[in-house]
């Protein structure tokens, strides 16, 4: 049986020798964390980051929970401090919790920032902003009010009952409502747990439910094509609208029909693309803190305030514009 | 009338519940709205029709929503690369019955346990699914939608379809020897194999069977919308298993009707839009069907042990 | 042949063992192949202590609630609610300390006393009105997740907790992660109580015949309903490790948990039908997981196709059923050297 034993031994060892020889470049490795690696809103991150990379020449590697896990973004930026990468970007499903893993890497001497999502101001260098929850719970609120005139019954679509940013728009969206818009009501909230298709049934009974809405907002990217399609198949298309926060090629086809008026989103490319740029800034100490601007390839010059390096306006996205983007 | 007393009392929380809605939100009952429900419901009611069969012969399959999202994902793709869609229906059932022919070769041939095999093809599915797709949409291309009859036809087709195969499985139970067959595997394997049938045999069909079902229902799901995502049916596992046991089959196999199992889909089915047409908020979704389940279970240790007192 | 060799053969052969084996070799390989050294000339990867550290630190909450389900396994049973009690109980103690203004030591004596009572729910189900484990715990597996929502609306997450508390979950303590010791306590206790008390026995004769275990005058529903209160009450341990180790409570804690938690307990040997199993076999199987799952993550190859978390879990699926086939493999070979014509069952 020992010798069982040295066979297994044996064999490891071999098939080690054969998986390392390619290890050995030594090329600034950066590391993205995504919230949830299926999400099509960080695939298209990842594209943006990927380009970023290629120009910089930097290994970059993209890894996160496939579903929106606290606890198993801690474990992945441990595994990545034990190994020794160079910068690690987080978008962080949850505040407190990723910072103790994130204060960890700083001590390594790992250049942290964060993006899409912020963690403790003292565990990060940098957040790359894309808009702040403040920003888009008010630009939501303000593009429903438009398109509503202002007045009558809105329901929402959010992705769980549990995540944590969802939570902090579907706040500020509440908080504009009560503020500016006396004359509109919130009747509904309710989640879809990142299902396009449980988005459908929900929408569907919302509909059913509230005879007198005037318009769905979906605020997880799945839920606004599932929202779309209920009220296609309900028939009320126009007289129901819909919009939230999501992607143009999920959305293309109920824009180009009328179903859906408009999605707001800024270009989720270009924030990964601006990631990695900081990333590597930060690595190779060109970018300090105080800096007021930083220079991101062919995206040219964008400002900072603070530590937050700003990406820009959102974009809305309606019948008129959709074309222009692909992602 | 007694044999039927379970399956009696979940029709009668049913009727509860539709006439609480009827009197608190009529707006339940308008025809299109409750068609478009009813068609959202619908692959579920098949891959349900299927887990019956499998939970009455003695076996449990939780790997059917990962069946259902790999058969969709499928669907999906070959529906993108110009497949017609009479093509690309069979193709769906078929890749679900491989994957059921999986299963069900490792616990009929190997006679391992079906819980822990359908854990772990569940798992290898899940995420052999993820790592190939990365959680990306399929874009579907025009047509694909409604099998090309159109919104109304279609909706009518998937649900009748869903109808059809309930009425037939549940008769076929009934007075077919293949459906009493599954309740003598279920009831005592040993004495069904004395008896010169073939347990194992059934066995493996039944998982082939609820495979194909799962594929069928993976199609129906694809057909309703013009995009696939991998997630689909993901969660599907507990639903359906849920909505089998509350409809009174006895997860020790053996006892238990489509008809019963088709009472429990609806009744789990209604919490949500009942929640959302009371206006009741909805943090108690999940505990609301967890309590469902636990008086289903409850009423039936209850019943058994009155029997055993006799 | 003499016995005393056989009897070693037959150790050696076991499952457990066999799974050592594995487990040596997953190790040995990440630990080449895992191991380099960075730009900056540091050593990094699967080899560093820091990893192995984090392995263990990682594996406390699963593999605590592996430990739960080991006897309820072995008798038969099963229990899926462990991982929305894990979220419950953490949620519970969030709110008894923030709330109720409880010190943290009372706060996670109440826990624990909570879980307990969850635990007694399932007890109180399934054997006293006899109904099915898998259904009972089916249904608590949605009220245990469900209620943590309600309380919370979803969105109360309850952070802030001292240092001395996050000490328990971060830090380390004579040499090792904290939490560690107190999973290493919990895994004693539960192998000295099934395998060297006659009381813990008696968990594998109720899993092989219940009825017969009851003739022979053993209590078998108080027996049972131990099991699943203690299940309830590690679960409450795993929660409080959790919150400590993330430094929060939320009601999404510990979603999924109890796939991972019963893969453990099957891959380490414990029928799924009852009647066998051991402790140790279960701690083999969470380290085979945890190992696999953390080396992936260290390879440059799974690296470069940033799928280290994909890859981990279709493994695992993979070994599992390789686990299953292997353990019935000889029980068939067996059959088919001994009836070679008979016919097809």
């Amino acid at each position: 049986m020992k010798k069982l034993l040295h066979v297994c031994a044996a064999g490891a060892v071999f098939l080690a020798s054969l998986v390392t020889a390619s290890a050995a470049d030594a090329k600034l490795v950066v590391a993205m964390l995504p919230k949830s690696k299926g999400n099509a809103y960080f695939i298209s991150c990842k594209a943006g980051a990927d380009k970023a990379a290629k120009e910089l020449g930097v290994q970059l590697l993209f890894d996160g929970p496939t579903d929106s896990n606290a606890a198993k973004q801690n474990e992945i930026v441990e595994n990545w401090i034990t190994l020794g990468v160079d910068v690690i970007a987080v978008a962080a499903e949850n505040k407190e919790g990723i910072s103790t893993a994130l204060r960890k890497a700083q001590k390594q001497g790992i250049k942290v920032l964060t993006y899409d999502a912020d963690a403790m101001t003292d565990a990060r260098s940098f957040f790359v902003n894309q808009a702040t929850p403040e920003g888009i719970g008010q630009g939501l609120m303000d593009e429903a009010a438009r398109l509503t005139g202002g007045e009558g019954e809105f329901a929402m679509i959010v992705a769980s009952l549990t995540a944590a940013n969802q939570r902090e728009w579907q706040k500020h969206v509440e908080a504009r409502l009560k503020e500016k818009y006396p004359k509109m009501k919130l009747v509904a909230v309710r989640p879809c747990d990142d299902l396009k298709d449980k988005a459908q049934s929900e929408a569907t009974a919302m509909l059913s439910a509230n005879p007198k809405l005037k318009l769905i907002m979906a605020i997880c990217s799945p839920g606004v094509p599932g929202a779309a399609e209920a009220v296609k198949q309900a028939g009320q298309t126009g007289k129901v609208k819909v919009m939230g926060l999501g992607l143009p090629n999920e959305n293309r086809r109920y824009v180009k029909e009328g179903v859906t008026d408009s999605i707001i989103l800024w270009n989720t490319g270009d924030l990964g693309y601006l990631t990695i740029y900081a990333g590597v800034a930060l690595a190779k100490d060109e970018l300090k803190q105080g800096a007021k601007t930083l220079k991101a390839g062919s995206l040219g010059t964008f400002s900072i305030v603070g530590d937050n390096i700003l990406l820009g306006k959102p974009f809305i996205f309606n019948k008129a514009n959709i074309d222009q983007f692909d992602f | 009338m007694k044999t039927y007393f379970r399956e009696l009392s979940v029709a009668a929380a049913l009727v509860v519940v539709l006439l609480a809605l009827a009197v608190f939100a009529p707006a339940f009952y308008q025809p299109q709205p409750l068609l478009s429900l009813l068609t959202r419901e619908a692959p579920t009611l098949v891959v349900a029709c299927g887990m019956a069969l499998v939970i009455i012969s003695r076996q449990i399959d939780i790997s059917v929503g990962a069946q259902f999202s790999v058969c969709s994902v499928c669907a999906g793709l070959l529906a993108a690369r110009g497949w017609p869609i009479y093509l690309v229906l069979p193709a769906s059932a078929a890749c679900g019955a491989f994957l059921g022919a999986l299963n069900g070769a490792l616990v009929a041939g190997l006679r391992l346990p079906s819980i822990v095999v359908t854990l772990a093809t569940m798992v290898t599915l899940r995420q052999g699914l993820n790592l190939v797709r990365q959680g990306e949409f399929v874009n579907l291309p025009d047509g694909v939608q409604w099998l090309g009859l159109g919104q109304t036809a279609g909706q009518w087709l998937i649900v009748l379809t869903a109808l059809g195969f309930l009425v037939a499985f549940g008769l076929g139970l009934r007075h077919l020897a293949a459906g009493r067959f599954v309740y003598a595997v279920g009831s005592d394997a040993e004495a069904a194999r004395l008896a010169g049938l073939r347990p194992q045999l059934a066995t493996f069909l039944v998982f082939v069977l609820l495979g194909a079902l799962t594929g069928l229902a993976a199609m129906m799901n694809v057909a309703q919308s013009p995009q696939v995502q991998p997630l689909s049916g993901s969660g599907l596992e507990l639903k359906v298993i849920a909505a089998v046991v509350v409809g009174g089959v006895a997860i020790s196999g053996g006892r238990g009707n489509l008809w019963g199992a088709f009472a429990g889909l609806l009744l789990l089915a209604c919490v949500a839009p009942a929640l959302t047409h009371l206006h009741v908020e909805a943090y108690w979704e999940k505990a609301i069907q967890g309590a469902i389940i636990l008086l289903a279970v409850v009423a039936d240790g209850l019943r058994s042990r009155k029997g055993g007192h006799r | 042949m003499n016995t005393a060799k056989r009897d070693w053969k037959a150790l050696l052969t076991r499952h457990e063992m066999l799974l050592l084996y594995v487990l040596i070799a997953e190790w040995l390989f990440f630990y080449f192949a895992g191991t380099t050294t960075n730009r900056r000339g540091v050593v990094v990867g699967f080899g560093t202590m820091d990893r192995q550290f984090d392995i263990l630190r990682h594996s406390c909450e699963i593999g605590l609630l592996a430990l739960a389900l080991t006897p309820v396994i072995i008798t038969a049973g099963i229990d899926l609610s462990v991982g929305s009690l894990l979220g419950l109980c953490a949620i519970l103690f969030g709110q008894l300390w923030h709330d109720g203004g409880l010190p943290i030591p009372v706060a996670a004596g109440l826990t624990l006393a909570l879980g307990a009572l969850a635990g007694g729910l399932n007890a109180t189900l399934i054997t006293a009105l006899r109904l099915p484990p898998l259904i009972v715990t089916l249904g608590t597996y949605s009220l245990f997740r469900g209620l943590a929502e309600a309380i919370t609306r979803g969105s109360i997450t309850y952070t802030g907790f001292p240092e001395t508390f996050l000490f328990v979950g971060q830090e380390r303590w004579l040499g090792l992660p904290t939490q560690a010791w107190i999973f290493f306590v919990v895994a004693l206790a539960v192998w000295l109580l099934v395998h060297r008390t006659t009381f813990g026995r008696t968990f594998r004769t109720i899993g092989l015949a219940p009825e017969g275990a009851r003739y022979a005058g053993l209590p078998v529903e108080r027996r049972l309903a131990l099991v699943y209160v203690l299940a309830g009450l590690i679960a409450a341990i795993a929660a409080i490790i959790y919150t400590a180790r993330l430094g929060q409570a939320k009601a999404d804690a510990g979603t999924g948990y109890e796939l991972f938690a019963i893969t453990a307990v099957v891959l380490g040997g414990t029928s799924i039908f009852g009647g066998t199993g051991s402790v140790h076999g279960t701690l083999l199987g969470v380290a085979a997981i945890a190992v696999l799952k953390n080396g992936l993550a260290c390879l440059p190859v799974v690296m470069g196709m940033n799928a280290a978390e994909e890859m981990s879990g279709l493994l695992t699926g993979a070994l599992l059923l390789l686990a299953l086939t292997a353990s019935v493999l000889p029980k068939i070979l067996a059959n088919f050297r001994s009836r070679p014509h008979a016919p097809a069952p």
